[in-house]
Order: structure tokens, then C-alpha cells, then sequence
């Protein structure tokens, strides 16, 4: 730089009248439109019928309990959680093959991203779907869980799982989205122990590590904190994602909105408000890892 | 020798992956469906949100035509009745990937779908009826009205609406959706000048919107379609069993009356599913 250049100005904390002015103006201009949706939009507003797919009054207890649309939420969550699970596994081991010595290894890592990467997410789940989990889940005999046994009907698997009647649908959707997710994360695991100076290998080695211990001690603690913020925003992606397994009839969120937009046609209420569903959702989740790394920043110190 | 093997294993990798591609039509033949059914206790039966065959009351429970069908058919097995929701257009799919044993889903029987699926005979008789717009359809009183290159036509993609459209109106525009309500939604914003769909959902929308939506051709249904269960294919036993089950429900009218309440008027079973 320059030398002869003055400093840059400090960046400014405080709002002033041009702020407000630009802040009033778009506001207008999105007043505006929602006025002028309905002279363009010849539609009849009834927001209480899709609301009142959100709780619902149970006839036996007489207590407050999720109708539909909870129920999808609760589901999307579900999957969203165990998807990341799996994904984050497989992710980790696919993203260290990809930078391991063995050729093999890194050839299945680099064909299994690749393929992914490269094909429609619609079409992955299509074929995943009907070719493979209509295969290997009868072997496996997910289909014919015990729905009345002692763990498929205790409260744990509620919560875990969702309707044990619905397992195998839940399974196959979490399975197709975990696999689908995995190929970006084996990308950014393995970016991630790449950015690791090639030197802390050697080093690690020569004082007599294994090459399993140089990984788990040495690379993948530094490597965890430099792919945290992509890791992330992968996560929350992984959440907005969720609502292509709806096209296999994977009972979520999206599914039902789908559900209710066609029972009650009204159907831009439903995805109006199935979007702020997603939004509220994935928000939160992006002000907790915010949150998590700052005081992550902060232990380091 | 190893030349041998080799081939051997080729054909066995060939034979498995076919068998992954037909969804194991194999062993469908092998056991049948009636005793799966049986064996399992539940019928597991494939549909599609569709008023009035198929919807959700205020509680989120199915309701509809096709509902009472597919219990009483349960009903009369001896087994429970569990029903898999799922979209319209991955449904013959979800069938062959034995997602579900039958799909009783207000499918019309066409020649094309009967190639890939077998079908009962029918127990339901529909028609697809148009809704149009009282503004830009003004005055449209033959079907050579609807038929001009400036009229769009919307309608559900993937089902007997849309190649009804086509044919009856190959000048139209055809414009497809996800569902009939967007479908719908279109004739009302002013974009499309009519909406093909099986009847009576256009006739429920015209008193939902009186005065801009009416029903051309005096509410005349365009065509006429029969409805059947729709199963995979090799099973023989099913078929007939399901085809007679039918039969019977028809002669002693438990179809007729239940077709009646869901298909006469909205009046029966109207505040089930709204609350105004």
C-alpha cells in the first residue's frame, strides 16, 4: 500500500438519517407490494384454516398437541439431526481416504464425490430410492421392525425416530440425504486436513506416532477448527436440503405442507407459512453455531 | 476354467443387477399378496391427497372416498389398514418398489399405465370437468372456444387431466403443475382461461368463487374415466380377489352410497374439514 495513503476510516457503529431514509424506503417498496398483491392476486385470504394445521386440540385428553404441520417440522428436525450424524462419518472417513497414500482409497473417495457431486440431487434420491433402499432394506429386515415391541414403542423412540409405522420411510429419506451431504463434507474434511503443513506429518512420524494417532492428535484437532464455519453452513444447507426427499414421499415438512396445500387449497398461505417454518428453523441454528464459534475463538486464546 | 468362472460371475453381477432394476419382480411372484397382507396383519395401501377422494379433516386425519374404500376393504380381510401418502407422480414407482401393496388413489385405468401396472376393475366411474375463468373465457360457449392458440389451460402434470387437455385441445396452451390447487389458482389470478380436473373439485371451486370462476359447457363433463385399484403385476389371485371384492360392493350399493356422500354435494362432510 502507499505509504502516503491516510488510514482508513474506523467502520461506523452508529446509524445516520441517510440510513434511516434508505432503511424507510425499502420498507415502502415492500409495503407497496403486499398492497398491490391483491389487485394482481385474485385470491380469498384464509390464514386460520392452514394455522390450524399447526397444533390441534386432542379429542380424548382435551390437551393442546401438533397437528400436521408440527409433525413435519418435528420430522424435518429428526432427519436433519441424524443425516448430519451419519454424514459427518461418513464425511470424516471419505475425506481422509481422499488424502491418504493407498491409491484404492482415493480413487473410491474421489469416484464417490464425483458421482455425487455431478448428478442432480433429485436424481440421486430417485434412483437411491426406488433401486437401492427398495433392496437392501427388506435384506436388512427394516421393514418388519417390531412396531409393538418394547424399544419401537417406548417414548425414546418417539423422540428419536418419530411413528415407528413410519421407520423405514424415515430411514430411507435420512440414509438418501446423509450419503447425499456426505460428498460436500468428505470435500471440506478434506480441505481441511490438507491446510495442515505437510511438515507436522513428518514430524508427528518421526517421533514414532502412528499414522492413525498423527490423525486423531495432531491433524484432526487443528484441522476440526479451521472447517468449523463451512462445516456449518453444510449443516444448515443440509436442513433446506431436506425438503427434496419429499418428491420419495418422505412424510416431513415439505410433504405435508404439500398435504395441506391441496386439502385446503389455500396454497399460498401454506407455503408462506412453511417458509417462516424453515426460516425460524434455520436460523436459530446459524445464531447457535455463531454463538458456538465465538467461544470456541474465545477457550483458544 | 478361470475363463468359465469369470463368465459365471459376470452373470450372476448381470442377473442381480436386473433384478435390483425390476424391483425383484421374481420374488413378488413368489409370494402373494394376499398372503403378505395376511401374514403381516395390515394392508398397506399407496394414495395421494385428492378431494374428495382423498384429504385431511381439522385433526390431520385422512378422510375421503377412497378412505372408506380402503378401510372397508380391510375391514373385510380381518386386517388393519395403513395408508402411505404419497405424491402423484412417484406413485407407480413406489408400487413396483413394494412401498405399499395396492394403490387404491382414484387412478384411472389407461392403457399406458395397465402396461407397467395391473388394474381391478373399476369402482369408481369419474369424468374430468373444466372450471374457467369468468373474464378471460367470457362468451366461451363450444369447446372450439378453448380450442384457440391464445387460450392456456392449466392442469395437474402426470395425470389423466393433462392428456385430456391436450387432446381434446391441441391448440391450447397446456400448462402443467404440481397440484391441482396451483393449477386452480392460475384460471383465478387471470393467467390461464380454464382448469381441467376430475369432477367435482371445478364445481366446488365455482361456489367457492362465484361470479369469477363458472363451469363451461353447463358443467357437461369433457371425458369419462373408470377407476380401479391399481397392483403389481403376476399376481393373479389378488386381482381377483380385489376385482370381486368390488363386484359384491357394487350389486349391494355400500359403493354407490358412500360415492354419493363424498360426490353429490360438499354439504355432509363439509365442516370435517373446515372450520368457516
Amino acid at each position: 500500500m502507499d505509504r502516503n495513503t491516510p488510514p482508513p476510516p474506523a467502520p461506523r457503529k452508529r446509524l445516520t438519517v441517510t440510513d434511516y431514509i434508505l432503511f424507510a424506503m425499502v420498507a415502502g417498496v415492500i409495503a407497496y407490494a403486499a398492497y398491490r398483491v391483491n389487485d394482481v392476486l385474485v385470491y380469498n385470504w384464509n390464514w386460520t384454516r392452514v394455522l390450524d394445521f399447526l397444533v390441534k386440540e386432542d379429542p380424548e385428553s382435551g390437551s393442546v398437541v401438533p397437528n400436521l404441520l408440527l409433525q413435519g417440522l418435528a420430522t424435518t428436525l429428526r432427519l436433519a439431526v441424524w443425516a448430519t450424524i451419519l454424514a459427518t462419518v461418513i464425511g470424516i472417513v471419505m475425506g481422509y481416504w481422499r488424502t491418504s497414500a493407498n491409491l484404492t482409497l482415493r480413487i473410491i473417495s474421489r469416484c464417490y464425490v464425483e458421482l455425487i457431486r455431478n448428478i442432480p440431487p433429485v436424481v440421486f434420491i430417485f434412483i437411491f430410492y426406488f433401486f437401492i433402499s427398495s433392496q437392501i432394506f427388506p435384506a436388512l429386515g427394516v421393514e418388519d421392525i417390531d412396531r409393538d415391541g418394547a424399544f419401537a414403542s417406548s417414548t425414546a423412540f418417539a423422540i428419536l425416530f418419530g411413528d415407528p409405522a413410519l421407520f423405514s420411510n424415515f430411514l430411507a429419506g435420512m440414509v438418501c440425504l446423509a450419503l447425499f451431504e456426505a460428498a460436500y463434507i468428505t470435500e471440506i474434511v478434506r480441505a481441511g486436513i490438507q491446510s495442515i503443513d505437510r511438515g507436522q506429518w513428518e514430524a508427528a512420524r518421526a517421533i514414532g506416532l502412528s499414522p492413525f494417532n498423527v490423525l486423531r492428535d495432531i491433524i484432526l484437532p487443528q484441522a476440526v477448527r479451521k472447517i468449523l464455519p463451512p462445516l456449518a453452513g453444510q449443516f444448515i444447507t443440509l436442513i433446506k436440503d431436506s425438503a427434496i426427499v419429499s418428491l420419495i414421499s418422505i412424510q416431513e415438512l415439505t410433504f405435508l405442507a404439500t398435504e395441506v396445500a391441496a386439502t385446503t387449497t389455500k396454497v399460498f398461505e401454506t407455503w408462506i407459512l412453511v417458509g417462516g417454518m424453515y426460516f425460524v428453523l434455520c436460523y436459530s441454528f446459524a445464531v447457535l453455531f455463531a454463538h458456538l464459534e465465538r467461544r470456541a475463538k474465545r477457550a483458544r486464546r | 476354467m478361470s475363463l468359465l468362472k469369470n463368465l459365471k460371475q459376470l452373470g450372476l453381477a448381470i442377473l442381480v443387477a436386473i433384478s435390483a432394476l425390476t424391483g425383484s419382480a421374481l420374488s413378488a411372484s413368489a409370494d402373494g399378496v394376499l398372503e403378505d397382507i395376511l401374514k403381516r396383519g395390515t394392508l398397506k395401501v399407496g394414495m395421494s391427497t385428492f378431494v374428495p377422494w382423498a384429504m385431511r379433516d381439522k385433526q390431520g386425519n385422512l378422510i375421503g372416498f377412497e378412505i372408506d374404500v380402503a378401510t372397508k376393504v380391510a375391514e373385510d380381510m380381518g386386517v388393519k389398514v395403513e395408508f402411505v401418502p404419497t405424491a402423484w407422480s412417484g406413485i407407480i414407482p413406489a408400487l413396483l418398489a413394494k412401498k405399499f401393496d395396492i394403490i387404491i388413489g382414484g387412478m384411472s385405468i389407461t392403457p399406458k399405465r395397465n402396461l407397467t401396472v395391473n388394474f381391478t376393475i373399476p369402482y369408481a366411474h369419474s369424468g374430468q370437468q373444466m372450471a374457467a375463468s369468468t373474464k378471460l373465457a367470457e362468451g366461451f360457449k363450444s369447446r372450439d372456444d378453448f380450442n384457440q392458440s391464445s387460450v392456456t389451460i392449466a392442469c395437474r402434470r402426470g395425470a389423466t387431466p393433462c392428456n385430456a387437455a391436450q387432446k381434446l385441445f391441441p391448440k391450447a396452451t397446456v400448462r402443467r403443475f404440481d397440484d391441482d390447487a396451483q393449477a386452480f389458482q392460475e384460471v383465478v389470478n387471470g393467467n390461464a382461461h380454464a382448469m381441467i380436473s376430475s369432477a367435482p373439485k371445478p364445481r366446488f371451486w365455482s361456489d367457492a368463487y362465484p361470479g369469477k370462476i363458472f363451469l363451461p359447457f353447463g358443467g357437461e363433463n369433457l371425458t369419462k374415466g373408470d377407476e380401479g385399484f391399481a397392483l403389481r403385476k403376476g399376481d393373479h389371485d389378488a386381482m381377483n380377489f380385489f376385482s370381486n371384492w368390488i363386484r359384491v360392493n357394487t350389486s349391494n350399493g355400500w359403493i354407490g352410497a358412500r360415492h354419493d356422500y363424498w360426490f353429490k354435494d360438499q354439504s355432509a362432510w363439509k365442516d370435517m374439514v373446515a372450520p368457516q
